[in-house]
């Protein structure tokens, strides 16, 4: 019995591990010592593999209308803390705090914490809510 | 009597036998060791020499070079390209780049292709999880022309040397060395040396860049059998503004010099690695380097083994469009052949109802070009086929009258003559050709009197922007009567906004010839063949050099970018951001998406650096001496012939700085 569930554990560690090896590096793409918090209404929610994005319209600081897109943990991360393709609903107001993109002028970012004040839902804030 | 029949049986049946026994290996494939490894198998990544590269915890920093023989440029181009370009729409479904597809994740499946009669290998197959197929091919064919398409996996042919199989692979795009920051041209060349000792499968790879690298880059990869593997695979969820965010689908990341200054971050946990080490270059790699660090051997005395590049890069890129008075022939999809005449490309639609070239290339080359259309369209609207329809009733079998008696006795319908010219600009090598090229064709423009008037509707109809007949027409001489171009060579059909359309299909598709106003001149044009998906790009893309800006004919460098913004929109990926919408460039090779998208890349790249020097008050000599184009001159540069870098700068500066 321990034996299936250490193998289980394996792999679902690989297979988390392969969802989400993507062309880019996290470190190399996002300044991981900044956090950049950006409120708004989320647009677009891209449920999938390697890594799933959530896409937010938020005004800038001139006013301008601004999308932003936010960089977040793949189908397998997420389905094991229950979030599904249904947990995000279109025009939901939001709160994302990530860390900005290296590249002065681009408006991405990668999750750290994620907050809808109408329930209460937040993402970031439990043990494992990382992106990997 | 008996023992001595036999006797004499086996004295004679011996010596034969002996050599046919002997001669047995010869039967087998040539340069086969007697017990060929057998490769194939489903294998596991077991280690490589990267940190950060295995493992969903593995994340390579930025300006981690240590061990790579970067040269100036290869170090300038790492240290200004950002990963967030993954993220653009060109890019996102791109597999890996072939130097790192052993040391990705999720394994790697080798399979045989045999002859199913002789059992002989064709080729090998490896695939990786975000790879396309990776044919390896073991039968002696040879690699294609410089002007060939480059792909991900490149082309590649393998031989045994041993128990080794020596694999090399031309005809790669451009991509990554490693993620997170060294790049490769798309001029590499790549040879793997694979080899089996059991159940381990040791890869060794040697990159050679001259590009980008002092000398080749050597990695090894190792793996291990595992019958019960499985080699994942990817789709991609690509969208155009998914991953990036705002609002600019044409956003190309990057790092003006000097910005990037997270290249020492990693360093920081690596105290132990001195800083100048870790910026790479060839002679970091060897341990005679070690001297240098205690400043007793300076880095410039320091002799070294160093190797050479095989490739002869200048060469390479002169070959992807050969000035060797010649024209090549290659098709390329439905319709379209693309012809490589003397350097210059001319696109050729052929099929039953005519021929419609764009562009005519220099008047040297009239002749070899029309008989090199000629030579096409013998070889297949013209060409007797074997009769595929039997019996009485075949479509449009009229008794026993069918239609398809032709191929029996070899007389098919003969293709009408060329239609169509559609010039892309008035450049010369585009429209030399024009008078006698069109003189040779027919198009009905009289109707059905004005055709009896000598003169009229007899040449091929010349389509172009009105810009290029106002060129052609201009008097060649100030005040002079005689223009530029004789009047039989002028387009005899001209538009004047975004884009003119053919009226109605030729050879079974729609041909739409859009405007790129202010690019190279005020006159281009590029040419979509709508059902052939391919599209003829003139001046505004070549693969050999910087795209030449003529601004004292309106263009800049805004409009180039500007019009190869807009092939890429017209412009749709088979898969894997390769194939699908063929690009036919000015000069070079045959090209798809994905180079166009790296062509884009630089122009925009060296765009903000000089509109950056521009901005910090910058003279034009001042910006040329901060060398903005370094890490592309080995690929696109010249110090020579009619197009200099230092013309290119001079000509980019001009356009940002005049037209702002």
């Amino acid at each position: 019995m321990m034996r299936r569930l250490f193998m289980g554990a394996l792999a679902l560690m690989l297979l988390a591990g392969v969802a989400a090896y993507a062309h880019h590096s996290y470190a190399a793409t996002y300044d991981t010592s900044k956090e950049v918090k950006v409120t708004g209404k989320l647009v677009q929610f891209s449920y999938k593999n390697p890594h799933s994005y959530v896409t937010v319209q938020s005004n800038d600081a001139k006013g301008a209308v601004q999308r932003w897109s936010v960089e977040w943990a793949g189908t397998s991360q997420l389905s094991a803390r229950g979030i599904t393709q249904d947990t995000l609903k279109i025009n939901d107001s939001i709160v994302i705090v990530g860390r900005p993109s290296r590249v002065p002028g681009e408006f991405k970012l990668l999750l750290v914490n994620l907050t809808r004040p109408s329930d209460g839902f937040q993402w970031g804030t439990s043990t494992g809510d990382r992106v990997e | 009597m008996h023992n001595s029949i036999q006797m004499r049986i086996v004295s004679r049946l011996l010596p034969p036998a002996i050599v046919f026994l002997t001669a047995v290996s010869a039967f087998g494939q040539p340069g086969r060791p007697a017990t060929p490894p057998d490769i194939a198998a489903e294998w596991v990544l077991q280690s490589n020499e990267d940190p950060g590269q295995i493992g969903g915890l593995g994340q390579p920093t930025l300006g981690y070079y240590l061990g790579v023989p970067f040269n100036d440029a290869g170090r300038m181009r790492a240290d200004t390209s950002a990963e967030s370009l993954w993220g653009t729409p060109e890019y996102q479904c791109r597999p890996h780049s072939a130097p790192h597809q052993w040391r990705g994740l999720g394994g790697a499946r080798i399979l045989k292709e045999e002859d199913p009669l002789t059992r002989d290998i064709i080729a090998y197959h490896i695939q990786f999880m975000r790879s396309l197929d990776w044919p390896i091919y073991m039968d002696g064919r040879p690699h294609p022309p410089a002007w060939a398409p480059h792909t991900w996996t490149g082309f590649s042919t393998g031989e045994w040397v041993g128990n080794t199989l020596k694999v090399t692979t031309t005809h790669l795009k451009d991509g990554y060395l490693r993620r997170g920051g060294p790049q490769t041209s798309d001029m590499y060349s790549m040879t793997d040396f694979i080899t089996r000792h059991g159940d381990t499968l040791t890869a060794v790879t040697v990159i050679d860049d001259p590009i980008y690298l002092e000398e080749p880059f050597i990695q090894s990869t190792t793996y291990q059998v595992d019958v019960a593997a499985t080699t994942n695979w990817e789709t991609c969820n690509a969208s155009a503004f998914g991953e990036n965010g705002g609002t600019n689908r044409h956003w190309v990341p990057h790092f003006l010099p000097g910005q990037n200054t997270a290249l020492n971050e990693w360093l920081k946990d690596e105290k132990w690695i001195p800083e100048i080490a870790s910026r790479g270059g060839a002679k970091t790699t060897y341990p005679e380097y070690k001297s240098t660090l205690n400043g007793s051997v300076k880095v410039a005395d320091l002799k070294v083994p160093m190797s050479k590049s095989a490739v002869n890069v200048s060469k390479a890129i002169a070959d992807q469009g050969p000035r060797d008075g010649e024209v090549h022939i290659l098709p390329v999809q439905g319709n379209v052949y693309m012809l490589i005449a003397d350097g210059v490309n001319i696109t050729a639609s052929v099929g039953r109802e005519g021929v419609l070239l764009v562009n005519t290339g220099t008047a040297a080359m009239t002749d070899k070009i029309m008989a090199a259309v000629r030579q096409i369209v013998n070889t297949t609207v013209n060409a007797p086929v074997p009769n595929q329809c039997f019996g009485v009733n075949c479509a449009g079998t009229v008794g026993w009258s069918s239609l398809f008696i032709n191929n029996v006795i070899g007389s098919p319908a003969q293709a009408k003559p060329l239609r169509y010219i559609i010039n892309t600009s008035a450049a010369p090598e585009n429209v030399a050709g024009n008078q006698k090229i069109a003189a040779s064709g027919f198009f009905p423009r009289g109707g059905g009197f004005g055709a009896a008037v000598s003169g009229v509707g007899r040449a091929a109809q010349i389509i172009a922007h009105e810009n290029v007949l106002f060129r052609m027409s201009a008097p060649a001489t100030p005040g002079g009567k005689e223009p530029v171009a004789p009047t039989a060579a002028h387009p005899t059909d001209t538009y004047f906004d975004e884009f003119h359309k053919l009226p109605e299909y030729f050879n079974g598709e729609a041909v739409i010839v859009y405007h790129e106003p202010e690019a190279n001149t005020d006159g281009d044009s590029i040419v979509f063949f709508r059902r052939s998906e391919v599209i003829s790009a003139g001046n505004i893309f070549s693969t050999v050099s910087y795209p030449v800006i003529e601004l004292d004919k309106s263009g800049s460098i805004q409009g180039v970018i500007k019009g190869l913004n807009h092939i890429l929109d017209l412009a749709v990926a088979e898969y894997r951001s390769q194939g699908g919408t063929w690009i036919v460039p000015g000069r070079g090779r045959l090209s798809d998406t994905a180079d166009v998208a790296s062509y884009r890349n630089m122009l925009t790249i060296i765009r903000d650096r000089v509109q950056d020097l521009i901005e910090k008050g910058m003279t034009l000599d001042q910006v040329k001496a901060a060398k903005p184009t370094m890490d592309f001159d080995g690929r696109y540069g010249s110090d020579t012939g009619s197009w200099t870098t230092s013309m290119f700068v001079e000509a980019v500066y001009k356009s940002l700085k005049e037209k702002k």
